[in-house]
């Protein structure tokens, strides 16, 4: 048996849960779908991934750190007030789930406590939703990743085609599926099967090969077509690499962090012109390394959850699935 | 556990101009806050991000010791942005401090050995900080013989000239400065790093290698330490990378799997040789 509420009345739930919560939907908003504040004029996006992975809720594009003063021979600075709200994602892909394991690792680990992504962490609930088919690019599957199960959610909802159900996995998640229950009924459900993957990728035994390739000429050929745009760490739900910088006006300014990115040169230049990384073919070895290697070997996990965004959005259609068939490949 | 974000408020207390050049400067800082003073528990090895609200935060290492209490010694060369203002800073002006961050020199490894310090140029900071830790009176007792190999260009890019002289005449060390060329009015040794180590050193077999300078000294005395005797695994150096965060998160200064912040800058040649070459 599950808790079950007819996809066209899903509003009212959200609804409902927006009196305690700032209530995150998929949803497109100007042209690109992403997790957007719920009200009752959103235009959910429910058939399929959001295009903009949740990372910036937890990790937002721009980031206040602190607040400081600095006068001649003075400085002061100044905590910035932490955000209360609690807050809810409904519609989570079992990937961008994976994904926060990932970031929970980099920013939760390791003997320090990124203070700004574990507040946000820690206020918002989670409402998964499965999938019912793959999207062209979707690979997950291949990744570890169970489409139909997220892991780390505190309720599983299920598309149930013109229903969704819902089942709690934590104790959050069932004090939040009892705020909700008067609009729920209870039926007996099969969860549809889930289609085809139209991508895969074989990565076993990936991570452990490319212990000997840093040196392999395939990374020369891999990068060849790569313009070093970006695009595909800015849409990739795991990457979190960051750049620190200050805005100031007058003797007032703020401490920011921003996302960056391993495809650009500056990132790795150090001031006496000395670069680790001055080429494509280092920074395109290095992005694809940290994902299937460096990163399980770190934190025991890969560092790519096959949601596909970057195969849909790269210019030049470089394909992760087919880099992990190159390297399967490689002698 | 506090925001690693977060800064130490420092004054400038002193400027210390190291070279003819006028590039290479020593900064002492102090707290502004004295219970900071207790909260910056640091080893030798370990490094800061210094900065400049609204201009920017950069890694040193610590040049000073913790038995100097109460203050930080940075040694910086003018190289880009940020160490261009910080080189326009005068005294009493106040910046802001992270750390310590990143590991140390292998302490607890060396206690009870010879140890053989080889610097080159402007990198002889931390080593500086190790030599005033191993040189306290209540910690000389738990190491060998110290031998310490420090080369220069020539003569004035010397750090800590007085510090140096003073060090000459201890009997507890042994100090081996070079200068790259002959010039007048210098008595102590000639030629580089290298060969004046391979000329100067007889190590114990179980003494262990710190090295840190320029690339290119680097590279060369290797050989040299491991004619020697040295194992990887007894050879130590401290590495340089472009950080930001300076806690192992911010993603650019990782050599493989390692993070140079965080699991550095201290790796060991056996540790060095498990890594890609891509520093």
């Amino acid at each position: 048996m599950m808790k079950i509420i007819a996809k066209e009345r899903l509003p009212e739930v959200l609804q409902l849960l927006a009196k305690d919560y700032n209530v995150l939907v998929p949803a497109k908003f100007e042209g690109v779908s992403r997790f957007t504040p719920y009200s009752a004029d959103v235009e959910l996006a429910l058939e399929e991934n959001v295009l903009m992975p949740p990372k910036d809720i937890f990790f937002p594009q721009t980031e206040k750190m602190y607040k400081f003063k600095a006068k001649d021979k003075s400085l002061e600075i100044e905590e910035l007030p932490v955000e209360k709200e609690e807050q809810l994602i409904f519609g989570i892909r079992s990937c961008d789930l994976k994904s926060l394991e990932c970031l929970d690792q980099v920013f939760l680990t390791k003997g320090y406590v990124d203070h700004f992504y574990k507040d946000k962490r820690d206020r918002t609930a989670l409402i998964a939703l499965s999938c019912l088919q793959p999207q062209e690019a979707c690979f997950c599957g291949s990744m570890g990743v169970d489409p139909q199960n997220g892991v780390g959610a505190d309720i599983q909802a299920y598309d149930l085609k013109d229903k969704i159900g819902f089942k709690a996995i934590s104790a959050k998640g069932q004090e939040i599926l009892e705020k909700i229950s008067g609009l729920l009924a209870e039926e007996e459900v099969t969860i549809p099967t889930f289609g085809e993957f139209n991508l895969k990728a074989d990565i076993e035994g990936v991570p452990e090969k490319l212990q000997g390739m840093f040196d392999h000429p395939l990374w020369a050929d891999i990068c060849r077509k790569c313009l070093n745009c970006g695009a595909c760490t800015y849409v990739c739900p795991t990457c979190h690499c960051f750049d620190i910088d200050s805005e100031v006006r007058g003797e007032d300014g703020v401490k920011i962090r921003c996302w960056d990115t391993c495809m650009f040169g500056e990132y790795t230049q150090m001031a006496g012109g000395h670069n680790p990384r001055p080429t494509k073919k280092e920074r395109v070895r290095n992005r694809f390394m940290h994902k299937l290697r460096y990163f399980p070997e770190r934190y025991k996990m890969l560092l790519c959850t096959g949601c596909g965004r970057c195969v849909v959005k790269c210019p030049v259609n470089l394909d992760i699935t087919a880099i992990i068939k190159k390297i399967k490949e490689a002698e | 556990m506090p925001n690693p974000y977060l800064p130490y408020e420092m004054r400038i207390e002193k400027i210390t101009e190291e070279n003819p050049e006028n590039d290479l400067k020593t900064f002492i800082l102090s707290f502004l806050n004295e219970q900071d003073i207790e909260r910056f528990k640091y080893l030798p090895g370990q490094f800061g991000e210094v900065g400049i609200m609204g201009v920017g935060e950069a890694p040193f290492g610590i040049a000073s010791a913790p038995c100097e209490r109460g203050i930080l010694k940075f040694s910086v060369k003018r190289m880009g942005f940020f160490t261009k203002c910080l080189h326009q800073a005068e005294a009493g002006d106040i910046v802001s401090l992270r750390g310590p961050l990143g590991n140390s020199w292998p302490l607890e490894k060396l206690k009870g050995k010879d140890v053989v310090i080889i610097g080159g140029g402007f990198a002889f900071t931390t080593l500086r900080s190790l030599v005033r830790y191993i040189i306290e009176p209540e910690n000389r007792s738990d190491f060998g013989q110290i031998d310490i190999v420090y080369g220069n260009r020539e003569p004035g890019q010397i750090l800590y000239k007085e510090e140096f002289k003073e060090w000459l005449t201890r009997e507890d060390i042994n100090l081996y400065l070079s200068i790259d060329r002959e010039v007048p009015g210098w008595d102590k040794y000639v030629g580089f790093v290298p060969e004046i180590t391979e000329k100067v050193i007889n190590p114990s077999v179980t003494a262990i290698a710190l090295v840190c300078g320029p690339p290119v000294m680097i590279k060369y005395t290797l050989p040299v330490l491991q004619n020697l005797g040295f194992t990887p695994d007894r050879i130590y150096t401290s590495l340089e990378m472009k950080m930001k965060c300076g806690i192992g998160m911010c993603g650019r200064c990782n050599i493989g799997s390692k993070y140079v912040c965080k699991d550095g800058p201290v790796f060991s040649m056996a540790e060095l040789e498990q890594l890609p070459p891509e520093y």
